[in-house]
C-alpha cells in the first residue's frame, strides 16, 4: 500500500513539473517537484524505502518528458546513497537534513543529466546550463521541499525515535 | 555493501535503458504513459493559466497580460503578412526571368496540435504536442504558431503525441534571411541557433551588409529543412565587433515560445532530410 501511495505520489509529481514549469519559475528555473518527492521520501521513509520509490518516480518522470527512458532513474539515484548518509548520522528532525539533501540531489541530478544528454549526441551548453540552471536549482529547489516535505511527513505518522550521535540508545 | 549492489544494478539498468531508448525501444510505453498523463496535464494547465495570472500581478494584471498577448498576436500576423510581401517582392526581382521556379508555399496541409507539456529540464526547450504519427507527423516536420511564425520543429514522434524542438532549443539550428527594412539593401543570410541565454541568436551574419534593430528575419529556404520566407521574429540587438569575422544579432521571436498553447504542423513540407533517400 505504501508503494502505490508513493507512485501516485510521484506520478502527480512528474505531471505537475511537466505542466506547471511554464508557469511556475523562480530564478529563471522551475521546481523539479519529482526530485524534491523523491529527496523528502528518502529522508522521511528511510533508505530501503528510497530504494523502491526513487528509480520508480525517475522512471514516471522520464515517461513524461522528452529525455531517454532512464535519464532521471540514473540521475536520481544519489538520493539513494545520500539518505544513507542520513541514517549513519541520525539527527532530532528530519526536515533540515531533507533540505540539503534536495539541494545536493539537485547538483548530482544536473551534472549527470547533462552527462547523459552529451554522450547521446545532444548539444548541452556546459557552462551557461551549471550557472543558469544548475546553480538557481540548488536554490529554487530546496525553496519548494518546503512545500513537499509536510505531506511526505505527514504520510508517515511514526517518525523514528529521536537520538544523539550514532550508537545513541537513549530515547526521549 | 546492498547499496553498492543497489548502486551497480540502477546505473546497469538505466545505461541499458537508455541505450534502447535511444533506439526507439520505449516509444510504445512512452505514448501510453503520455495517454495517462495528458488529461491530468491539461486540468492542471487549465488551472495554472488563471492562477499564473494573479500570481503575476495583483487586480486587473491577468487582462492587462491577455490584452498584451492579444496584441502581440496581432504584431506576430502583420509581420507574417510584412515578411511575405518583402520576400515576395525580393524573389520577382531577383527570380524575374525564371519562369519555372515552383512556389515555396504550396497549398499547404496543416495540423493543429494542442501542447499538453513542457519539457522541464531547462536544458531543452520541448514541447509535447497531442498529435503523432497516427495524424500523418514524421520527424522533422516544421511547427508553426497559431499565427503562423515558425516556432520550431517535430523532434520525437510516437503514435498518438510528439516532442517538438524549438528554435531556442541549444540543438536547433536554423537557416535565415535578415531582410532590411525597404528592401533596399540585399538580405543577409545566417544561422538562427538556439541559446539558453538569449533565446535566439543569429550567427554568421556577413560583416559587410548592415543590419538593425527591427529588421525582419525569416527562413531563407537553404538546406531544405524550412520553407522559404516564414517568419522567426525581428532582430533585437547586434553585436558588431570591428576585428569579428561575422556579425552576430539577437532574436525577438514574433511568437512567444514558452507561452504557446496551440500549434499547427505542416505536413505537406517535406524536409530535406526526410524526402532523401
Amino acid at each position: 500500500m505504501k508503494y502505490l501511495v508513493a507512485l501516485a505520489a510521484a506520478f502527480l509529481a512528474a505531471v505537475l513539473t511537466a505542466s506547471l514549469s511554464p508557469y511556475v519559475k523562480v530564478l529563471g528555473v522551475a521546481p523539479d517537484f519529482v526530485l524534491i518527492f523523491a529527496a523528502c521520501w528518502a529522508m522521511v521513509r528511510g533508505q530501503s524505502e528510497a530504494m523502491f520509490v526513487v528509480p520508480m518516480a525517475g522512471l514516471l518522470r522520464d515517461l513524461t518528458t522528452s529525455d531517454p527512458l532512464g535519464l532521471s532513474v540514473l540521475a536520481l539515484s544519489p538520493i539513494v546513497v545520500l539518505a544513507l548518509l542520513r541514517e549513519l548520522r541520525p539527527v532530532e528532525s528530519d526536515f533540515l537534513p531533507a533540505l540539503v539533501v534536495v539541494a545536493a540531489a539537485s547538483l548530482a541530478y544536473s551534472i549527470l543529466s547533462m552527462t547523459v544528454l552529451t554522450a547521446v549526441g545532444d548539444d548541452v551548453p556546459w557552462g551557461t546550463a551549471l550557472l543558469r540552471l544548475t546553480v538557481p536549482s540548488i536554490v529554487v529547489n530546496p525553496l519548494f521541499a518546503v512545500i513537499v516535505y509536510p505531506p511526505v511527513r505527514w504520510l508517515s505518522p511514526q517518525p523514528r525515535p529521536a537520538s544523539f550521535g550514532v550508537g545513541s540508545a537513549v530515547q526521549l | 555493501m546492498r547499496t553498492l549492489w543497489w548502486t551497480l544494478a540502477i546505473v546497469g539498468m538505466s545505461l541499458i535503458s537508455i541505450v534502447l531508448s535511444e533506439h526507439r525501444t520505449f516509444d510504445p510505453l512512452q505514448n501510453i504513459s503520455l495517454t495517462i498523463a495528458a488529461p491530468v496535464e491539461n486540468g492542471i494547465r487549465d488551472l495554472a493559466n488563471p492562477a499564473s495570472d494573479f500570481f503575476q500581478g495583483i487586480f486587473n494584471r491577468g487582462d492587462i497580460v491577455r490584452e498584451n498577448e492579444r496584441l502581440r498576436r496581432e504584431m506576430e500576423r502583420l509581420q507574417t503578412q510584412l515578411a511575405a510581401g518583402e520576400d515576395a517582392s525580393r524573389r520577382v526581382r531577383e527570380l524575374e526571368d525564371a519562369l519555372g521556379f515552383q512556389n515555396s508555399h504550396p497549398d499547404d496541409q496543416l495540423v493543429a496540435a494542442d501542447v499538453i507539456a513542457q519539457d522541464p529540464s531547462g536544458l531543452k526547450r520541448a514541447l509535447a504536442i497531442n498529435r503523432g504519427s497516427k495524424d500523418g507527423l514524421d520527424e522533422g516536420m516544421v511547427v508553426l504558431s497559431r499565427d503562423g511564425s515558425l516556432v520550431g520543429t517535430v523532434s520525437l514522434v510516437y503514435d498518438d503525441f510528439a516532442w517538438l524542438r524549438l528554435i531556442s532549443d541549444p540543438n536547433s539550428a536554423v537557416n535565415i534571411a535578415v531582410l532590411p527594412e525597404g528592401g533596399k539593401n540585399p538580405a543577409a543570410r545566417g544561422i538562427a541557433t538556439g541559446d539558453l541565454r538569449s533565446g535566439v541568436t543569429l550567427e554568421m551574419l556577413p560583416t559587410q551588409t548592415e543590419i538593425n534593430p527591427g529588421d525582419l528575419v525569416t527562413t531563407s529556404g537553404l538546406g531544405g529543412n524550412y520553407p522559404r520566407a516564414l517568419l522567426l521574429g525581428t532582430i533585437k540587438t547586434v553585436e558588431d565587433e570591428p576585428q569579428a569575422p561575422s556579425k552576430r544579432a539577437v532574436l525577438q521571436p514574433a511568437a512567444d515560445v514558452s507561452a504557446l498553447e496551440t500549434v499547427i504542423v505542416v505536413t505537406s513540407f517535406k524536409p530535406a532530410r526526410l524526402a532523401a533517400p
